[in-house]
């Protein structure tokens, strides 16, 4: 039986290696194209955040081809499927840079632990990467990541934000629930770091992003009576925290809120009743609509918004697309900068002197000292309304 | 409070532990009519559970009516497993069976995927949204129904073997499948009986797991992982010990998540199996007989 068991293991492992992603093969940078390579997980485990962002990177690579491209040299576009996992993304970012020629790398594999790995490799060889994964440890110290630069918000600016809206709320005592991934695990950090010092007590149980029932985390939370329930995460599971914060309190009147990864209409939806008056931190592009014309990012935002459902029949976009959309922009205004050249070093003090980039997930303003470019000034809070996303008051 | 989570341990635990009983037991049925282990089963729970919430979420189909149709779905799975392993494969020897069900795991897991446009999917508890509260805990009314469903299950397959005459030729299968094929019996049909049923469990265990969670196609293979360590826990081909082996897996990763570090609560089903395999092979309640392959 043991040895059944071992042959078992063996074959799956074969069958796990040999399942590798998609991607387009064959060298080749002429003179008239630049080429930029992508990871996004389209398969597996995080397929449907990473889905979102390949059809955002996508969007933007077609809107500056069909504007002319930069200074003339098409973008020619490498994609991989590293189907969440590390070292299958690993073996792909060397395949990009040393057999299908890419020249600058645009999004991290649609999770932080992916863009994690890659960090090195592309800094290794001089390329510069620009992420959409979360995880803060992607460019930080920006000083050990020269070349190396996020679209995403910060947990650290997203925990600002939230202490922030806790303070004007009198909220004292928190909950938090990350799940075991970099990205809750890296929130936590900031949280339990960041909150004490604004007189804000934390308590913490973290929990894995495959379970079924998280019940019993938030009943030994509840004990401490905290005022808000806060998960991070960005996987289904999240949902039965919101089923589960509902059922254990009962009718409490609790804050219950979610981190920037979880701002999706589906999830909500299938919460039901129990997704209704749940708080997120976000981005403002779900709630473009609805705020004030002075804002400098809302025509980005709706011209954004506009050609992605026009492109992809009526699908509306997520923050993920959002993402991965700026990302591939800010490559491209920054190649544009350099004229082309795709030098790592080059296109980095290229990023660090855009100014100010208006883009649809904040305005960028990167700097030698903040790869992130984002601050708390670009994050809105906004509530599920049990139909659509509005700004919170 | 210290009872209130306590008791919420334990509602958690048996409400889980309840999906991975059922899960257990298709593998038992079909490690008993085979001898093998059909690592298709978790994907039949994807599967069930998947295209119960589809049609009810997107095809606005009646609840009721949507989980028989997903169920009927997941039991043609299982005869399409059956067919393509055994009929067009020609496998015979429980190994050769045990490894290209996971090519078929592989298999079914993509297509779910291209079907379900990746999308996670949800349906609501059969017995209405309130919670069940039981000295200071609660849960979803749906626990008490995937209980009572694995209990009536447990009971319906003990008789199932060891009354009727097909389910006797299920287990005669397993001891002897030669001798059996003497008498005029081909293997092919008890494997087929054994796929079809294992299949439709895998769907009842979907259809009771989607209202506790979200279900997409990724939601099967740590579960189908989870309950064959409940079965081996358990005792292959036990049904009882299926229903001790997943209702106390449950109740483990429960108490992990309660009172240790919930981080590793997934943990625990790995830690279990490796701790039968090590020191009872046999799982809890199995014979010598349940692993003589």
């Amino acid at each position: 039986m043991r040895k059944k068991i071992l042959a078992l293991l063996a074959g799956s492992a074969l069958l796990a290696s040999s399942a590798c992603g998609l991607g387009s093969s064959g060298a080749g940078d002429g003179d008239d194209s630049i080429t930029i390579g992508t990871l996004f997980t389209v398969s597996g485990a995080g397929a449907k955040l990473g889905d979102k962002m390949r059809k955002g990177a996508e969007l933007a690579v077609e809107k500056v081809n069909s504007e002319g491209g930069i200074n003339g040299k098409q973008i020619k576009w490498v994609f991989y499927d590293p189907a969440g996992d590390t070292s299958t993304a690993v073996q792909q970012t060397n395949r990009m840079l040393d057999s299908d020629g890419v020249e600058l790398v645009v999004g991290g594999g649609g999770s932080s632990g992916i863009a994690l790995a890659m960090d090195p490799i592309t800094s290794g060889k001089g390329i510069a990467f620009i992420a959409t994964e979360g995880a803060r440890q992607i460019v930080e110290p920006a000083g050990e990541h020269r070349l190396t630069f996020k679209t995403t918000f910060n947990d650290t600016t997203m925990v600002e934000k939230l202490i922030e809206y806790w303070k004007a709320n009198d909220v004292t005592k928190v909950a938090f629930m990350p799940d075991t991934s970099s990205f809750g695990q890296s929130a936590q950090e900031e949280l339990e770091r960041l909150a004490p010092e604004a007189g804000i007590e934390v308590f913490t149980a973290a929990f894995d992003p495959a379970a079924n029932d998280l019940t019993p985390q938030v009943k030994r939370l509840a004990s401490n009576d905290p005022q808000a329930y806060l998960a991070w995460t960005t996987q289904p599971s999240g949902v039965t925290f919101l089923n589960n914060v509902r059922s254990v309190l009962a009718n409490k009147d609790v804050m219950v809120m979610h981190g920037f990864g979880f701002v999706d209409d589906r999830y909500m939806q299938q919460a039901g009743k129990a997704a209704e008056g749940t708080i997120l931190v976000s981005p403002k592009l779900p709630v473009w609509d609805k705020i004030d014309d002075s804002d400098q990012q809302k025509a980005t935002m709706e011209e954004f918004a506009t050609s992605y459902a026009e492109k992809y029949g009526g699908e509306q976009p997520n923050v993920y697309a959002g993402q991965a959309y700026d990302a591939m922009m800010v490559a491209a205004e920054a190649l544009r900068a350099t004229g082309g050249d795709t030098d790592g070093e080059k296109v980095a003090q290229a990023i660090e002197g855009l100014g100010s980039h208006v883009g649809v997930t904040g305005v960028f303003k990167y700097t030698s000292d903040d790869h992130s470019g984002l601050t708390s000034d670009d994050v809105a809070v906004i509530k599920w309304d049990g139909s659509r996303f509005v700004p919170a008051e | 409070m210290e009872t209130g989570l306590f008791i919420q341990v334990l509602l958690s635990g048996l409400s889980v532990g309840a999906i991975y009983a059922i899960v257990a037991l298709g593998f038992g049925v079909i490690f008993n009519a085979t001898g093998a282990i059909n690592f298709v089963q978790g994907e039949y729970v994807m599967v069930g559970g998947l295209s119960a919430a589809m049609l009810y979420e997107a095809w606005n189909v009646p609840i009721f009516f949507a989980i028989l149709v997903a169920i009927a779905v997941t039991t043609l799975l299982g005869f399409l497993t059956e067919a393509g392993l055994l009929g067009f494969g020609r496998l015979r020897t429980p190994a050769a069976i045990t490894i290209a069900t996971i090519a078929i795991a592989v298999i079914v897991k993509g297509a779910a995927m291209l079907i379900s446009a990746r999308d996670t999917y949800a349906l609501p508890s059969l017995l209405g949204p309130e919670a069940l509260r039981i000295l200071g805990a609660s849960t979803s009314r749906q626990t008490v129904l995937n209980l009572v469903l694995s209990v009536l299950v447990v009971v319906a397959l003990t008789v199932f073997f060891r009354r009727t005459k097909l389910g006797t030729t299920l287990r005669a299968a397993a001891g002897d499948s030669e001798t059996l094929q003497t008498f005029g019996v081909s293997y092919r049909t008890t494997a087929r009986w054994a796929f079809v049923i294992a299949a439709a469990l895998g769907a009842v265990a979907g259809a009771g797991l989607a209202p506790l969670t979200v279900m997409s196609f990724d939601s099967g293979t740590l579960l189908g992982l989870k309950g064959f360590a409940a079965a081996m826990l358990g005792g292959l081909g036990n049904p009882q010990g299926a229903l001790a082996g997943g209702l106390l897996l449950g109740v483990a990763e429960a108490v992990v998540s309660g009172y240790g570090t919930s981080a590793y609560a997934d943990v625990v089903a790995f830690v279990v199996l490796l701790a039968i395999l090590t020191f009872r092979p046999t799982g809890m309640f199995g014979t010598a007989r349940a692993v003589r392959t």
